[in-house]
């Protein structure tokens, strides 16, 4: 009886271990406004949230601010990339995400760019956008007005002018092909469910003790295939499974 | 049953038994030491990337630094030394498995980077340089590049960590000592991003 306790009891214990060597916390992202730190009133968070969703309409570009309690420790850069990566900020195939990131205990703000954006929303330009738009506000407290702001100004540079803009709108995905991972999973249960069927049936036919090893095979394949988590009710918004290498530029006020 | 059509129930074990056995085989970990193997290579060429990117920025940023220091002369010669220095070192893909070569492109790099932290640091006092939209504008993508290598060094890091366990451990290092035997261990930075980061000065 302890004997057969212990082996469930070590794997727990590996799974604590590996949860506690992940030594940095993310907010849940439960919107295209994280504002953790409590700096936004309702107001403004929802006319970002809507300027916020429309430039992912027109450019399919996910922009997301976030404002944090504590860095826990370690620098900005190092936070946002990894919070970038967590999130899947921006599509897959396009890496186009980025993050405005506010730490004001640290008095630390960053714009973290995506891999498809470094092009567009250079260091160079981001670090222009904190220096001229965003500091100057938070410098005298003014965090709303800052962030809006610098909303505004990473919005005006991701749109482009008009003639980017439109070729970029083209080549928007079609609604049904932006998640089409329920669809896939749902024919791939289908045709896993066929598959099992017809070994079934051709074992119930022949017997014998191969086929009674590869039915209990397929069905432990299919036990542990099974565990892919769709974050299914996390409000409408999530990251694309974007990526995130570093770029983008930071500031200090 | 069997011995009615020994030729039907032989090809019918076949067709199950090959999928079968393919499906234990990479159940097993056949693929995983190639496939790390890419992974580590990709993030190879990725911090290669990054690294020849700030020395394409450093001539730039030389001169424009020239135009408001000129005095800082042996700063400067620091700098563009350490950058040829570091583009000279020859670097590929079997860098990465051969201790030599690594600490070799390692310490290049290391240098640059306190050259690079130096020229900063100094222009730090030249308030006519700091204003410059061209200075500006190279600065924050030099420390943007910086970052990316902190960054593509860290991913590197990580997917040599697997590679390097997955050569050591059950059930790769069966594969490892069988059909994979010309794969070596990959090298890892030993040198930590945060001692190379460029020194802070105030003035």
């Amino acid at each position: 009886m302890l004997r057969r306790a212990t082996l469930p009891v070590i794997a727990w214990l590996c799974l604590v271990c590996a949860a506690a060597a992940q030594s940095l916390s993310f907010p849940a992202l439960t919107g295209r406004v994280v504002d953790e730190a409590g700096l936004l009133d309702a107001a403004a968070r929802a006319t970002l949230t809507q300027s916020l969703a429309e430039l992912e309409q027109k450019t399919t570009d996910q922009l997301v601010v976030v404002t944090l309690k504590s860095l826990q420790g370690t620098s900005i850069e190092d936070y946002g990339y990894q919070l970038g990566r967590r999130w899947q900020i921006g599509q897959k195939d396009k890496g186009n995400g980025v993050l405005l990131i506010v730490a004001p205990n640290e008095r630390k703000v960053r714009i973290e760019v995506g891999y498809g954006l470094e092009g567009t929303l250079t260091d160079a330009v981001s670090r222009l956008i904190i220096e001229n738009s965003i500091l100057p506000r938070f410098k005298v407290g003014d965090y709303a007005g800052g962030i809006k702001r610098g909303v505004e100004d990473i919005i005006q540079v991701l749109s482009g002018d008009a003639e980017e803009w439109q070729s970029r709108a083209a080549q928007r995905p079609s609604p049904d092909s932006v998640q089409p991972a329920p669809a896939g999973a749902v024919w791939l249960a289908i045709i896993a469910v066929l598959v099992g069927l017809g070994f079934l049936i051709f074992c119930v036919v022949r017997g014998g003790a191969i086929c009674r090893a590869i039915l209990q095979f397929l069905f432990l394949m299919l036990l542990s295939g099974g565990r892919r988590d769709y974050s299914s009710d996390s409000g409408s918004f999530r990251g694309g499974g974007g990526s995130f290498g570093g770029g983008g530029a930071s500031g200090s006020w | 049953m069997s011995s009615r059509c020994p030729d039907r129930s032989g090809f019918a074990r076949v067709v199950i038994l090959v999928p079968l056995l393919g499906l234990l085989l990479s159940g097993c970990g056949i693929n995983n030491i190639p496939t790390d193997e890419e992974q580590a290579k990709a993030k190879w060429s990725d911090v290669q990337n990054q690294y020849q990117r700030r020395a394409d920025l450093i001539p730039n940023l030389v001169e424009t630094v020239k135009g408001y220091a000129q005095q800082e002369r042996s700063v400067l010669e620091a700098v563009t030394n350490a950058r040829a220095r570091a583009t000279s070192v020859q670097v590929n893909a079997d860098t990465i498995t051969d201790p030599e070569a690594f600490k070799k492109f390692e310490d290049a790099q290391a240098q640059l980077s306190g050259a690079l932290g130096r020229l900063l640091a100094v222009s730090e006092s030249y308030p006519d340089l700091k204003s410059n939209q061209n200075f500006l504008a190279l600065q924050s993508q030099l420390e943007g590049t910086e970052n990316r290598i902190a960054v593509a060094r860290r991913d590197y890091i990580e997917a040599v960590r697997v590679y390097n366990t997955e050569l050591r451990t059950f059930p790769g290092v069966i594969w490892a000592s069988t059909l994979y035997k010309s794969n070596k261990p990959m090298q890892e930075f030993t040198v930590a991003e945060d001692v190379k980061q460029p020194p802070q000065v105030k003035f």
